[in-house]
């Protein structure tokens, strides 16, 4: 009688102990979510009566297991979610609304770059806090473009297209640079469109595909192909830069470590630089939010964290984690990232960047332009038809 | 004796609640989903749906993607095939011939590609077929063969996911084929040779009539399984260049799990099943009249 008892007290004392401690579950993907406990530990310190639980999700599995969390509501409190991701769930619903968090917060608008807080902003509202950033730039070879007589990267689309005419010259099976042609590379494609001055849709929400300045995007891209001075099927990018065969892409930060680490053989020989210009040099930024789920029982605490994670220090002490881009403009002020040739280039590119629109629909649209652009690459169509045919697809897809 | 329903809800209980919940309910789902517009807007809110009778039919036979990956899909059916069948089968005589030598290591070689993980074999392949520094044309060009731009260019882009196709289902079919053979008794080409048949004539008038219940089975399986073509254009090529392997269950993954139009995407999926059911009907009307 006596041992039983005990046994409940026990039990009792742990059901109370563990009814004060706040559990915050958190889905987390790749680096970060192998990384994110260290923040978490902090956050724990600052909050004794708080665990955090994080759960690592590998990015291929990703998309699969958040579908089928909302299908089966079995989601965290607190979710990292890549900005392309936003508006198809967002559209299923489960997103918390959080305009009145905002209000009581020292949380706002400004605090972050324009093209990343547009990933957050969806139907009017706002559904998530930018977390980090990744912005595509202009990777080249020093080396090799300086021994065509070039000592900075192409500025502009003409020097860009002369530079590339050069560099294909070099011999055989030489090209100038690397770009998506086949699969879906909507986002590949836009920073193009941008430039140029185009546009998918405008104000009033017509489809603006056939302006002139969206098929000048999509001849100046194919052209490239047409002319042979990007290579098709199957290269390998790092192999090809590290080669000199394909010396200038373009892409998001995390191909900086990538360079360093597969192919230390060109260390030195080679650097980034900004979108080349039309009339804007508008580059595609992405990167991951934070978003609360409204099926959450600690929105307050994954707002906490929210907060935690957006303070400009805690921003600065994750990127000397990961490397990954602060989404603050304020941690780009610290002297590691103002001072780093390479990462100064990102932040400069980030006042210039914009994401896709921000509607479930994007995929299906990002296919169609894959599709048609890919058209306009191979031949089948010329520019102007191909921008016929996607405006016919869009009105489809948006009916 | 009384039937004793306890004992045997018991026992296959269980299996038949696997089956019940993983493939009978999501058939008759699916039967059912193909007549709404379910999208994304329905995942959680079920009540978003609108029942639409057959437009996506009528929106699917309109669709000129589908056509093409109908096209394509029948493409690999109609190449594959007959290829695969030829290969195993030549490879199974060849293995259950008494003089082959090591016929472990061919056995296991030639099973292997049908067990390996298709992404990783996906990954290597992609290099073999790179047209600047794969495998495949740098042997092509000993024999001073220019190798095409495989995975890049329309025209050879489903002739190389055909290749990996082929490559992968023959280990498997050989062994089917192997078991066949091993089925045919002695004594049947100990008469033949007496009768002074040649090998040839042994092959033609014993082996493969002999052989026609795997024959059967072995090339029903293939119609299942290549009309199911996805996997490899999944992982190679996404379906392009210019849509040129893009597949019937890729593009229906495409409008189901990537655009979330699971309405449109189950229309595909049942015109699939009658595409499937009545080949496979047809190929045991044509081949199990003996």
């Amino acid at each position: 009688m006596r041992r039983i008892s005990i046994v409940i007290t026990l039990i009792l004392m742990i059901a109370t102990l563990s009814l004060s401690v706040k559990t915050l579950r958190i889905w987390a993907m790749g680096e970060e979510a192998k990384n994110l406990h260290i923040m978490a530990e902090k956050f724990m310190k600052e909050n004794p009566d708080v665990e955090v639980k994080i759960q690592a999700i590998p990015w291929s599995a990703a998309y699969d297991k958040i579908l089928t969390g909302i299908a089966g509501m079995q989601l965290p409190d607190l979710i990292q979610m890549g900005t392309t991701w936003m508006a198809p769930f967002g559209a299923m619903g489960v997103f918390e609304e959080l305009t009145p968090y905002i209000k009581k917060s020292f949380i706002n608008k400004d605090m972050f770059f324009e093209g990343s807080w547009q990933t957050v902003t969806m139907d009017g509202g706002i559904y998530g806090i930018p977390w980090y950033v990744d912005v595509r730039v202009m990777y080249y070879r020093k080396d090799i473009l300086e021994s065509i007589g070039y000592d900075h990267a192409p500025q502009t689309w003409n020097e860009l297209y002369e530079v590339a005419k050069k560099l294909a010259k070099r011999g055989e099976k030489m090209y100038a640079l690397s770009l998506l042609y086949t699969g879906v590379f909507g986002n590949e494609f836009m920073p193009f469109a941008w430039q140029a001055g185009g546009r998918i849709f405008d104000e009033n929400g017509n489809i603006r595909v056939t302006d002139p300045e969206f098929v000048e995007a999509i001849r100046y891209y194919a052209r490239f192909f047409w002319e042979k001075l990007a290579p098709v099927g199957g290269a390998n990018v790092l192999q090809d830069f590290a080669a000199g065969v394909v010396p200038i892409f373009f892409s998001g930060p995390w191909m900086v470590s990538l360079i360093e680490k597969q192919t230390p053989q060109i260390a030195g020989k080679w650097s980034v630089a900004l979108m080349p210009k039309n009339k804007k040099r508008t580059s595609f930024v992405g990167g991951c939010n934070w978003v609360i789920f409204n099926t959450s029982k600690h929105k307050e605490l994954a707002w906490k964290f929210i907060e935690f994670m957006t303070k400009p220090e805690n921003q600065l002490e994750w990127y000397k984690i990961v490397a990954a881009l602060p989404a603050v403009k304020k941690a780009w002020e610290y002297p590691e990232l103002a001072n780093n040739p390479i990462i100064k280039v990102f932040g400069e590119q980030l006042k210039d960047a914009k994401s896709p629109p921000n509607i479930p629909a994007w995929e299906e649209i990002a296919n169609a332009i894959s599709r048609r652009v890919e058209e306009a690459i191979y031949r089948k169509r010329t520019p102007e038809k191909a921008a016929e045919m996607l405006k016919k697809d869009i009105e489809k897809i948006m009916r | 004796m009384k039937t004793n329903w306890f004992w045997i809800l018991v026992f296959i209980g269980p299996a038949l609640a696997l089956l019940l919940i993983f493939l009978i309910i999501p058939i008759f789902a699916s039967l059912f989903l193909c007549l709404t517009d379910f999208n994304v807007r329905a995942m959680v809110n079920w009540s978003n749906a609108k029942f639409v009778g057959f437009r996506n039919f009528i929106e699917l036979f309109q669709d000129e993607l589908f056509w093409k990956a109908v096209l394509n899909t029948f493409y690999c059916l109609a190449v594959a095939m007959p290829v695969t069948v030829c290969l195993a089968l030549m490879n199974s005589v060849l293995l259950n011939r008494e003089q082959t030598k090591l016929k472990t290591f061919f056995k296991t070689a030639f099973f292997l590609p049908f067990i390996t993980n298709t992404v990783a074999i996906a990954v290597v392949w992609a290099w073999i077929l790179n047209p600047h520094y794969g495998v495949l044309n740098w042997l092509l060009g000993i024999f001073g063969i220019e190798g095409p731009n495989w995975l890049g260019d329309p025209k050879w882009a489903m002739p190389s996911i055909i290749m990996l196709v082929v490559w992968k289902a023959v280990g498997y079919n050989t062994i089917l084929f192997l078991a066949g053979l091993q089925n045919i008794p002695d004594f049947l080409y100990e008469a033949a040779e007496l009768d002074g048949a040649s090998s040839w004539q042994k092959f033609w008038y014993i082996t493969l009539p002999l052989l026609k219940p795997t024959t059967v089975f072995v090339t029903t399986m293939m119609i299942i399984g290549y009309l199911q073509l996805f996997e490899e254009p999944y992982m190679l090529t996404q379906g392009g260049p210019l849509n040129a392997t893009l597949s019937i269950v890729l593009y229906l993954y495409r409008q189901g799990f990537k655009f979330f139009n699971l309405g449109y995407a189950s229309s595909i999926a049942v015109v699939l099943f009658l595409m499937i059911a009545s080949l496979t009907i047809l190929r045991l009307k044509l081949g199990g009249q003996d």
